[in-house]
């Protein structure tokens, strides 16, 4: 995101909107953009309705209103001038907006944002079957973003387990090699709202795939968030409780269901 | 709509947090947004207090209405709603299932609530996904209650300085709870903001 100094008052209206905290008051008393720490997810222009005053207007009253030792708070949501200016963005910038602007579809999974079908779909495309885990790491979440070099550390650090990286996931679609989980060169420096490394594996894995999160956890300086997937068993029980819960983890009481409306386009293999 | 997964709170308030939503695999994308119209309407016919679809904004936000919301929807627009109980989300899932849409739906909330009312309808959930909750540099979170609200928009867009902002305009009365809520929820585009929880939060700040 871009601010047009020539309209900014300096409100600082957006300062607080930013996930990313990437907006302050610079010297000359305008707003300004870290463009580093900036993930070009588009929450302040789209949340901050644009008045349209103009610039001066805005100055000239706010100038006589400090004279007198007086302030005129703007409502929380607007930009008053319309100073915010969504830029061109061009490749590697472009993929902070792909993978966090929930508008923007990404161009090599179909999904807004950096999300993936998961078992979203799994009634219909079988992704996961009877024995299998999905692990997600979700960089990033909540609230810290993520840099791909982070993102990097992780997918590195899972690769000795030989993990099934999805296909259909926007990390995924970023690694020079999916065996070992290196990121292109040139993308390791863009910082996105999140990430998500997708994997899939058998459940009684699970156990090896935690206790290698639970050790590059440390090395990392931003937070991540992590989630265990499964096809129910014929009864509805969720076979990758046992196996979390046998190394040590407690699952949360919610999560996402499933619900099994959608007519499969595949067929169970019966053992 | 991805990580409704990692929503928190105690029992008792995640028992007023249900969200539906379709998830269109992109094999059965072509000539799918009648049906996501027809899930939208299934919803809207039962008070959800959040409906929209990540493309289109969420009719939280200031221009966006219900009809044009769905008259603007194209095939494979992930949708979905909020409902505060257990009760209507089994009455709605009984709907869908017998509108037999054929697409993928799915709910975040509480496993067990959502396990009953399957049952109660007759079917089995097919997966289920849990969250192992937040790892890493825990350090930079802030305080329970405004991880809670981030936590209410599944691609946490309403940062913890504006959840923190809104707290600040609560506490010094120059927004009600529900005018704050009214704005943070806009920053959610999914619209699988929880505006009663986040309100009940708020509400918090005054008592303090």
């Amino acid at each position: 995101m871009e601010i047009d100094k020539t309209k900014c008052v300096g409100c600082g209206n957006c300062h607080p909107v930013c996930p990313m905290e990437a907006i302050s008051l610079d010297t000359d008393g305008k707003s300004i953009v870290n463009q580093d720490k900036c993930v070009e997810c588009s929450t302040c222009y789209r949340l901050l309705r644009n008045e349209g005053y103009p610039p001066i207007l805005v100055r000239i009253v706010r100038g006589i209103l400090s004279f007198f030792s007086l302030q005129h708070m703007a409502p929380p949501d607007v930009c008053p001038t319309g100073a915010l200016t969504p830029p061109e963005l061009e490749y590697p910038r472009s993929l902070r907006a792909a993978f966090s602007d929930p508008t923007v579809v990404h161009a090599g999974t179909g999904v807004g944002g950096r999300g993936t079908e998961e078992i979203k779909t799994n009634d219909i495309t079988g992704r996961l079957r009877t024995g299998d885990a999905g692990i997600v790491i979700e960089l990033g979440r909540p609230g810290t973003g993520a840099y791909f070099r982070d993102v990097e550390k992780v997918a590195m650090a899972l690769s000795p387990l030989e993990p099934h990286f999805e296909e259909f996931n926007p990390v995924t679609q970023l690694m020079t090699d999916s065996k070992t989980g290196k990121i292109r060169d040139e993308v390791l420096d863009e910082k996105v709202l999140s990430a998500i490394i997708e994997v899939k594996t058998k459940l009684e894995r699970i156990p090896e795939y935690l206790q290698t999160l639970e050790d590059i956890q440390t090395e990392l300086d931003t937070v991540f968030s992590v989630g265990v997937a499964s096809k129910c068993l014929s009864d509805g029980s969720v076979p990758h409780q046992q196996w979390v819960e046998k190394a040590g983890y407690k699952l949360s009481l919610n999560g996402k269901t499933n619900l099994g409306l959608g007519r499969p386009l595949f067929k169970e293999e019966t053992a | 709509m991805t990580n409704t997964l990692h929503r928190q709170g105690k029992l008792e308030d995640l028992k007023g947090d249900y969200v539906i939503f379709t998830s269109i695999a992109k094999e059965i994308k072509p000539g799918t947004a009648p049906k996501i119209h027809e899930f939208l309407k299934i919803c809207n016919k039962h008070g959800p207090i959040n409906i929209g679809s990540s493309k289109y904004g969420t009719v939280l936000q200031d221009d966006v209405e219900f009809n044009d919301l769905i008259t603007n929807l194209k095939d494979g627009s992930t949708s979905g709603a909020v409902f505060t109980d257990v009760d209507t989300l089994q009455k709605v899932i009984a709907e869908l299932i017998e509108a037999d849409l054929g697409i993928s739906i799915n709910v975040s909330g509480l496993l067990e609530g959502v396990h009953e009312c399957c049952g109660k309808n007759g079917i089995v959930r097919h997966s289920v996904e849990q969250s192992l909750g937040f790892w890493g540099a825990k350090d930079r979170l802030p305080e329970r209650d405004v991880l809670e609200i981030n936590s209410l928009c599944g691609h946490g867009m309403v940062s913890f300085n504006y959840i923190h902002k809104m707290m600040e305009q609560v506490r010094m009365r120059k927004l009600t709870p529900k005018q704050a809520v009214k704005i943070m929820g806009k920053c959610c585009e999914c619209a699988v903001f929880n505006t009663d929880r986040a309100e009940k939060l708020l509400e918090k700040v005054l008592e303090t």
